[in-house]
Parts: C-alpha cells; structure tokens; sequence
C-alpha cells in the first residue's frame, strides 16, 4: 500500500498554492465567467482560453456522500467519508466532512470549506454549517 | 420499417469462444498462473474458431481487447490482415461491423484476454488502473476517494435518495443474477443468495455491499464477426447484428457532474432512440438484456435510461415485475460480472450471441429472439441489438 498522490498537472499547481494560503481558487472564465474544475486550459462552456483565478465563497450542498469500509492508502484507515459537494461557484468537488454529521441524510445539507493539515500539505474538507456543537473536533486544523 | 442505416444487419456473430473461468479461477487462488493474458486470448479465439467451423485463413480483421498488443497477438495467431485495432468489447463489435459494411474487412476476430487476478491488477488505491484513460478514476485520491466502487456508490446513494430506490431492492440484481450463474455450469458463483444474505453482507464502499461488486478474475473471450452474407454462407448458426449505436458524455466528467445529477440516462435515452430505430425494434421486442454490470447499480439505470420502466419505478419494476430467468424481463443471464464471470463487457457478448442461438442450456430464454446489450462505463453509452 501506499499513500494517496495529488493529479498534478499545470493548471493543478496553483490550486493546490491556494489551498495552502487556505483561499480556495479555481481557474474563472474571463468571457463567460464560468468556474473550471479541475483547472484546465479553456472553458467548458464557451471555449475562451483567458481566465483568471478566482478565490471561491466556500459555500456548497452535499449532493451525496459514501462511507469506505476497505483501505486502499495507507493515509486513509477505513473507515472515513467522502462527500461530493456542489460548489456555490457551481463546480462539484470531492472532499471530506469533518466534525459533525447529519444524523439521517447527508444529501441537501449546507456546508462550508475548511483546511486541515493532511501529510505533508493543506487539504479542503467541508464541516456542515448548521454544526451540533461548536466545540472544533480533534485533529481539526481550521 | 426499413433498417436505418449502413451498418444494421450488415454483420453477423458466427463463432464464439471463452476460456475455463472457473477452472483457471480455481487455479489462481491457489497461487497458480495457468495463462497469461496473451495465453487466455489464445485459448478463446481457437475455441470460437472451432465453434464457428472456418479456418484461419478466412479472417481478414483483427480486434484486440485493450488489455494485449495488437501486434503480438496478431503474431502470436499467425493473422496477417488487411484492417485490425485495439478496442474494448462494445467498441470492438461496434468497429467490426462497421469495418465490415465499409468493405474494409469481410471475416474479423475478435479476442480478448486478462490475467488481472493473478497479475493483481487493482481497481483502487495508489495504483489504480484507468486513470490514462478516465481521470476521475484518480483525480479524488488524495481525499482517500478511489476505485470504481467508490464512483458507483456516491451515485448509487443519490440515486436511491432522489429516485426512492431502497436497498433491498438493488440487491434484487445480485439475487437474479447468482440464479442465473446457478444454472451457468461456466460462472464463477454459483451458489444462490437472498435478499436477507445481501443485506447482511458487508459494505465496501457504503452504500454498497460486496454483492454489488463485479467479480475480479482471469480469462479470456472470443468472437468471429462476418459480413452477413458471407456469414450466411460459411457460418452454422449466424446471429446478425440489428443495430449499434453510441453517446459519450465528457463534460464535467471528473467532476462527477454527468454521473451525479441525471445518471448517464441521458446518453441511454439518445442511445435507445438511435438503436432502436436501426434496427426497427422497441423495448417491448427485447426477450432479455445483458448490461454491463461492473457494479449493480447498471441494471436500474438502464432499465430507466433505455424505457424498460419509468425514471424513479427501476426498484419497483426490479422488485415486482422481475429481472430474473423465474420471472419478469431476464437481465444478464448467465449471470454477469458479478457472478458469471469480469470480463469487461465480453462475456455479455457471447452470452447474448449464445441465448439467440438457443444453445444457453438451463438458462435458455424461451423463444428468445433479440438480446439488447447495454453498457455506460464512464458514462459511455452503447448499445448493441443481437437477433435473428
Ligand atoms: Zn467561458
């Protein structure tokens, strides 16, 4: 086994220099104003080439969420969550929920970008907005 | 109505060949290596030339699967041809015909082979494989989000929740399909299950069980596909291709957007319409589907995407209609990837082929005139209609 490795690729690098400054950018459609993710060379939407990065609110909803009962990284010891968030901006990303949970569906709940110290680096992860306690869990870095 | 377009009918299956699943299974998990994927391949094509009774020196078209060289395994079969490339199971047939009702080739093999068990190939992890091809298989690892499981599962839970689907009604897939390997002397798993062992066995990836998993093991499979006269000609029992035909969704595919939010069923929907109309058939002609089943999830989706039921009544139509050889609509009825055999979307192929035929034994579809193939890997849409 081994530990989760980062896709880094041009465009990646100054996403992953945001998050460690923990302000989130993404690549922004100078034409259209479209948010790219993964950062990329041109838009989805319209094909203008120009963009400029763009720190994002933080604000998303989970639009579904899964819990790993098998290890696959050394990084990772099961079990843990991953959740798939719609960005405000409107891209969806992948990340953690950290903190509390929801106690039935996690699907429609608002969160909130964090950042926490994962090896090496800065990561995302999201803490649900409407938090049980306000008490910062262990191992919470934000 | 006439067939739409140049390639409907245009080519027929007339040989199919598969190696000994269960035995080199057997093999493998005690730590033996009976082939290698070049080896499996070897072994399916003898068998489907055998079974479709032409020599060698008739073929003039060479598929590979992606898992060989097309070059050593044209080599190593002693095919010098004049039209040949690499491809995966839908792709591959989809490529004969077409190469067939171009006149670039008249007789095309068609061979794959995988040694991914006992090469221990992974799925997931720091060395997943896919990722060349599909970047979401990796792009989500440093948040432990990895495996193909794990894809199918985020979109499973939303699916389940927005459609209302519950989980004993996914695990009616599992449960039809391990019937249908029960009665599949050359499937994996055999042994029946109830809904009551799907529920009690473990999560993988939450909301998925084991169950719903795709099996991993070596093999390997074979086709011969004949320009339709020619096939008529040579072959014992050609089964003609009626249609193919094929969507792709890329946008927003690493962010999930395509899987998360209408399930691939858009690319089924334009799939369904050009399929159908190429081979002048409706849902309502199809005696039995085989969709590729890496995952259980496959089977609701498509039976929505594709009309056989409304969007949101796939758990209802699942539960009361019925997917299974006992009752209903029979859905991968030798028993699919997860309990016949993983062989990439091939061994759907020569199942559907085999149930047209007549020659399925035990799980024979009764009158079984047209077989559907469906797959949506990566939300890759195609179909594939086999009939008389
Ligand atoms: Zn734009």
């Amino acid at each position: 086994m081994a530990n989760a490795q980062r896709i880094m690729t041009l465009y990646d690098v100054p996403m992953w220099e945001s998050i460690e400054r923990r302000k989130m950018a993404l690549p922004r459609c100078s034409a259209c104003g479209t948010f790219r993710y993964p950062p990329g060379p041109i838009c989805a939407e319209c094909n203008a080439l120009d963009y400029e990065w763009a720190e994002v609110s933080g604000n998303g909803t989970i639009l579904s969420w899964v819990v790993f009962h098998r290890q696959y990284f050394d990084d990772h010891p099961q079990p843990y969550n991953a959740i798939a968030v719609r960005l405000a901006e409107g891209p969806i990303v992948v990340s953690n929920l950290v903190g509390d949970e929801p106690d039935g569906s996690w699907i429609g709940e608002r969160v909130t970008i964090t950042y926490r110290r994962h090896l090496d680096r800065l990561q995302h992860a999201f803490t649900l907005q409407n938090q049980k306690s306000t008490q910062l869990n262990r191992g919470e870095d934000a | 109505m006439k067939p739409v377009g140049m390639i409907a009918k245009a080519a027929s299956v007339i040989g199919i060949g598969q190696t000994d699943w269960p035995g080199d299974h057997a093999r493998v998990r005690a730590a033996q290596k009976p082939h290698d994927s070049y080896g499996y391949a070897a072994q399916a094509f003898v068998g489907a030339l055998a079974d479709a009774g032409i020599s060698r020196d008739q073929i003039d078209g060479l598929i590979v699967g992606p898992t060989t060289a097309y070059e050593r395994v044209g080599e190593l079969l002693g095919l010098d041809v004049r039209w040949g490339g690499q491809a995966d199971a839908m792709l591959g047939v989809m490529e004969a015909c077409m190469a067939i009702a171009s006149g670039q080739a008249e007789v095309v093999a068609l061979v794959y082979g995988n040694d991914q068990r006992s090469a221990l190939v992974n799925y997931g992890g720091a060395d997943a494989q896919g990722g060349g091809a599909f970047l979401s298989y990796v792009y989500h690892a440093p948040w432990g989000f990895t495996s193909q499981g794990a894809l199918y599962a985020l979109m499973a839970r939303r699916y389940m929740e927005e459609r209302g689907m519950s989980q004993a009604e996914l695990g009616e897939v599992a449960v039809a399909q391990r019937m249908a390997a029960a009665r599949n002397p050359a499937a994996l798993m055999r042994k029946p299950i109830t809904i009551d062992d799907y529920l009690a066995s473990p999560f993988i990836c939450e909301p998925l069980h084991i169950f719903d998993y795709c099996l991993i093991n070596d093999g390997g499979v074979a086709l011969i596909v004949a320009e339709a006269g020619k096939a008529e000609r040579i072959g014992r029992a050609p089964v003609p291709i009626h249609g193919i035909a094929r969507h792709d969704l890329n946008r927003g595919a690493t962010s999930l957007e395509p899987r998360l939010t209408d399930y691939y069923q858009p690319a089924q929907k334009t799939v369904g319409e050009a399929v159908f109309n190429m081979a002048s058939l409706g849902p309502q002609d199809m005696d039995a589907l085989q969709i590729y089943d890496s995952f259980s999830l496959h089977i609701p989706l498509a039976l929505e995407g594709y009309g056989y039921c409304k969007p949101g009544e796939a758990g209802k139509f699942m539960r009361e209609h019925g997917i299974s050889l006992a009752r209903g609509l029979p859905v991968n009825t030798g028993g699919g990837h997860l309990s016949e055999s993983y062989m990439q979307g091939w061994n759907h192929q020569i199942e559907a082929v085999r149930q047209v035929r007549g020659e399925a034994g035990e799980r024979q579809v009764p009158d079984c005139r047209h077989v559907h193939y469906s797959s949506d890997v990566a939300g890759k849409a195609v179909s594939i209609i086999y009939g008389r």
